[in-house]
């Protein structure tokens, strides 16, 4: 009797894994499909695919492939280049920019694109998009004189206008007919998405996938990935965890704390490169005037001391220990990614504990009983808060407070959340900002080829808005006027590294270190990869700027199909086949003991 | 069953329903601003995020806020997400399946088998076998679910990849029939679930072992063996029955719970469901999201426990006496 069971469920679990195994081989018969795919990995996605309302790199990133500028990033030097208009001629008075269409271009839905997309785009997205309507301020009209002309206005000279235009243009024949109410609240684009970028989305489910294919109006050539999948997963650990198991080819955000040991594993290759963030420590330089109720401690406001501080801070170990040397050292406000207007600055503030010591007794700082140093009854004692969300910047800030001990100044190293640190900096009372800091640690990103964002953080008209430094100098103020009118970009460049002197003599920020995009490919998967954006020391994919590395980047040997799938996987076959021996096993057990079991009683 | 006594038990529940609403708005009010997040937005301006503060409704006195949130909920308008500008409602609707899913599965093999072992245990109470399960128990109880979590997928999906590691389908696949999807999604519930089986399994071994016991030691037990009845007809026929009763109820108490507590497995395997939600709305601060989770949650609590109390009605007639 129990010889009979045994064999019988001996025989069904052979018959369950022989099909699973004959499942099994069907799935890898059905992957061979041809078509190549290229996966990426993230930990966000696109929350909505509607740029009036979307905030985050995700939907940029994705944007970015579906519609051109009006002027595209040239992939290798960032400057402006052709995008919908083909050229460009800037008038007599630097006040009227005329923009010429590519005649001919089109919607991937067959449509003709014309002016009346881009003055649309323009002036509706340019004044109502969550994250475009800081470009146009300056434009006073946009005319289109035909289907292919566009003339933008300024009420003085705007330099943003050619290359700093960061506003997708948009289908008029379809954002156009949703009422702007709508727009900026509840609207969902429809898939497949309307675009002119060489990708188009096919596919957006929110947390899980976006599928993009390639638009049948493209103009150039046909990109060489027949689908791109961006696919979500639960954290970054799971996403470098997918790259090592071959379920993706790529990641554009890999953490500082695991590239190094992601770039040692085998097929993987790792790219780092500088963007247009940066990291910074900065200090409260609000006036009385302008900040009557501020709250910090004044000495903070001495200028020696702060150079003092700068020659203090060892930017380079700080960075090899605090980023794990993943970001780069920064030279000044402009980070070099601004490759047409940066240059490392005179004054560029080396590691140099002693110059710091001679500047601040010479300036009359005194060392006190506790070792720190005091001048007219003020105490360079200093509250330096920094987000908790940010481990690394915790840990700079450390290494800052330990550094400057050595020239008798204090840091006391108050971690908060992003949200606290908000609050006191753009804390106001009556109306006027009251900021209620010493200093602290954080950072900002700017566009990607005009500096004209990161240069206004330093200017008196963002007080009360952007300025979380509170600085204020009328020369730089009018120097950031004037570099706004300059086309030119070398009278610009010019214009702009008299501002970065200024402030490096100022130092309303200490300017930490550059922002890196670390990113991690198969190298299997992918072909060849050129580093783009800017040309040589940017990036393999360029997320958010351009598309043109995307249409370089080839199939490799290992890269995936798209795939049908019609079998059973062999886990849930092993699974099965466990369970039905477990049960097996147990039933026959049970039987046995049934007829065996003695009479006992335990306990 | 009682009419009255349903209807009490359905007004309690109504009544600690209303109270996690009006204690979920001020809960996550708690949170701060939703639009200090978008003041740092370097391409926003501040006329901007006052606007964004009116489409919100912040603008409003907070007692207006209220006001609007608890119309809204009555009329089962859980609101606008204000990160992905999705009808909350829609969105909860897409995650519970997949919940369900997985605390299902958790729940239905952790108390399958955490009764079989309490049954063994329990009869087998000071030997190895007792010993051994009570260690193992203890184990995974008193493990974190995240180690638990990412210990399966170093060792069955990394060291010997036959399970995915995460997601709940294979991304970017189509399938050609819905038999074929199913089984993936199999594939991919296999380590969720164990996870979700081994965070479950403790508790439920531990409560079916000492029921088990105090049924054993009763008089009845030892009437039915004087009778002459096998003993594997005393333990599965007369002992378990009784046994069985607490951990039906907890089982059914916990699922609700469960369903919110399983935010670390969610975001372990990347599972889309209500934790994972959660957890984003947490991060982007979106109230209407938060809301509609925690509602969802409590409101699933508050029916288990309805439901554990109308099933302990039937199994257990001393309820309907009295």
């Amino acid at each position: 009797m129990r010889l009979t069971r045994l064999v019988a469920s001996t025989v069904v679990l052979v018959a369950v894994v022989a099909t699973g195994i004959g499942l099994g081989s069907q799935k890898a018969a059905a992957q061979d499909t041809g078509n190549d795919v290229l996966r990426i990995g993230w930990a966000q996605d696109p929350k909505t695919l509607n740029p009036f309302t979307g905030v985050n790199e995700e939907e940029y990133t994705v944007w970015a492939l579906t519609w051109e500028l009006l002027l595209n990033f040239d992939p290798e030097t960032l400057g402006p280049s052709p995008g919908i208009a083909e050229s460009w001629e800037v008038s007599e008075d630097r006040k009227t920019v005329t923009f010429e269409l590519i005649r001919g271009a089109k919607w991937s839905d067959g449509r003709p694109i014309t002016s009346a997309d881009v003055k649309w785009s323009l002036e509706v997205l340019g004044s109502n998009g969550l994250l475009f309507s800081a470009y146009t301020g300056n434009v006073t009209s946009i005319k289109t004189p035909d289907k292919y002309t566009v003339i933008v206005e300024t009420s003085k000279p705007d330099a943003r206008i050619v290359g700093g235009l960061w506003i997708y243009i948009l289908p008029k024949h379809i954002w156009g007919k949703v009422p702007v109410k709508e727009l900026t609240s509840t609207y969902q684009p429809e898939v497949p998405m309307v675009g002119s970028g060489p990708y188009i989305v096919t596919e957006f489910e929110r947390g899980r996938i976006t599928t993009m294919e390639p638009n049948p109006e493209w103009r150039g050539d046909p990109p060489a990935f027949e689908e791109i999948e961006f696919i979500r997963y639960g954290s970054q650990d799971a996403v470098e965890r997918a790259l090592d198991l071959g379920e993706i080819d790529f990641i554009p955000e890999v953490t500082a704390a695991t590239f190094d040991r992601i770039g040692e594993k085998e097929g993987i290759e790792t790219v780092k490169a500088p963007t247009y963030a940066f990291t910074e420590l900065a200090f409260n330089l609000c006036s009385e005037q302008n900040c009557p109720d501020a709250k910090f401690n004044p000495a903070v406001q001495d200028k020696t001391l702060r150079q003092a501080i700068a020659y203090s801070i060892d930017r380079e170990r700080n960075n090899e220990i605090a980023n794990q040397g993943t970001a780069f050292v920064a030279h000044g406000l402009l980070p070099s990614f601004y490759k047409a207007f940066f240059e490392i600055p005179e004054q560029d503030y080396p590691y140099d504990p002693e110059l710091a010591n001679q500047l601040l007794d010479d300036a009359g700082w005194e060392l006190n009983d506790d070792g720190i140093r005091e001048k007219d009854g003020m105490v360079a004692s200093f509250d330096l808060y920094v987000r908790s969300e940010a481990p690394a910047d915790v840990q700079q800030a450390k290494l800052i407070a330990e550094q400057t001990q050595e020239i008798g100044v204090e840091f006391n190293v108050q971690a908060v959340s992003t949200d606290k640190l908000t609050e006191l900096t753009i804390r106001k009372v009556d109306g006027k900002p009251a900021p209620e800091f010493d200093t602290f640690i954080w950072g900002w990103g700017g566009d990607p080829y005009d500096p004209s964002f990161l240069l206004s953080l330093m200017t008196t008209d963002e007080i009360g808005a952007s300025s979380d430094a509170f600085y204020s100098n009328p020369e730089y103020d009018r120097l950031f006027e004037e570099q706004t009118t300059l086309f030119d970009a070398e009278e610009r460049k010019a214009v702009i590294q008299e501002m970065i002197a200024i402030l490096q003599e100022d130092v309303p920020y200490i300017v930490l270190t550059e922002d890196p995009y670390l990113e991690a490919y198969n190298s299997d998967s992918l072909g060849e990869v050129t580093r783009l954006c800017p040309a040589e020391t940017g990036t393999a994919f360029c997320q958010q700027v351009s598309y043109e590395p995307l249409l370089t980047l080839q199939p490799g040997t290992g890269s995936a199909a798209s795939e049908t799938v019609s079998g059973v996987p062999g886990g849930v076959v092993a699974i099965g086949a466990a369970v039905v021996a477990v049960a097996a096993f147990l039933f026959g057990r049970a039987r046995g003991r049934r007829e065996t079991e003695p009479l006992e009683v335990e306990a | 069953m009682n009419a009255r006594w349903l209807a009490g038990k359905v007004g309690a529940a109504l009544l600690t329903l209303a109270f996690v609403l009006v204690f979920n708005f001020f809960l996550f009010r708690g949170l701060g601003d939703p639009t200090t997040q978008l003041a740092r937005l370097p391409q926003s301006s501040p006329e901007e995020i006052e606007q964004l503060k009116r489409d919100y409704g912040l603008d409003k006195p907070l007692v207006g806020q209220f006001a609007d949130y608890v119309g809204d909920t009555l009329t089962f308008d859980l609101g606008i997400s204000q990160r992905t500008r999705e009808p909350v409602w829609e969105e909860i609707k897409n995650a519970i399946p997949w919940t369900l899913l997985l605390v299902g599965a958790g729940t239905l093999f952790a108390t399958l088998l955490g009764a079989w072992m309490g049954v063994v245990a329990a009869t087998k109470r000071g030997k190895r076998t007792d010993t051994g399960f009570l260690g193992f128990s203890l184990f995974t109880y008193a493990a974190p679910e995240y180690w638990i979590g990412i210990i399966l997928i170093l060792v069955f999906a990394v060291a010997v990849p036959i399970f995915p590691a995460g997601q709940q389908v294979t991304p970017g696949v189509e399938f050609s029939n819905w038999l074929s999807e199913a089984f993936d999604v199999a594939d991919h519930l296999v380590l969720p679930a164990i996870a979700m089986t081994l965070l479950l399994l403790g508790q439920y071994f531990l409560i079916m072992r000492s029921s088990m016991v105090d049924v054993l030691t009763e008089d009845f037990i030892t009437v039915k063996r004087a009778t002459g009845l096998p003993w594997h007809r005393v333990v599965s026929k007369h002992a378990v029955p009784n046994a069985l009763l607490p951990l039906v109820t907890i089982a059914a108490i916990q699922f609700g719970a469960v369903a919110g507590g399983a935010i670390t497995i969610e975001t372990i395997f990347s599972w889309p469901g209500l934790g994972e939600l959660s957890f984003n709305a947490i991060n982007d601060k979106d109230f209407p999201m938060l809301q509609g989770t925690f509602l969802v949650f409590s409101a699933g609590v508050i029916l288990a426990n309805l439901i554990a109390d109308c099933l302990y009605f039937f199994l257990d007639p001393r309820v309907q006496t009295r």
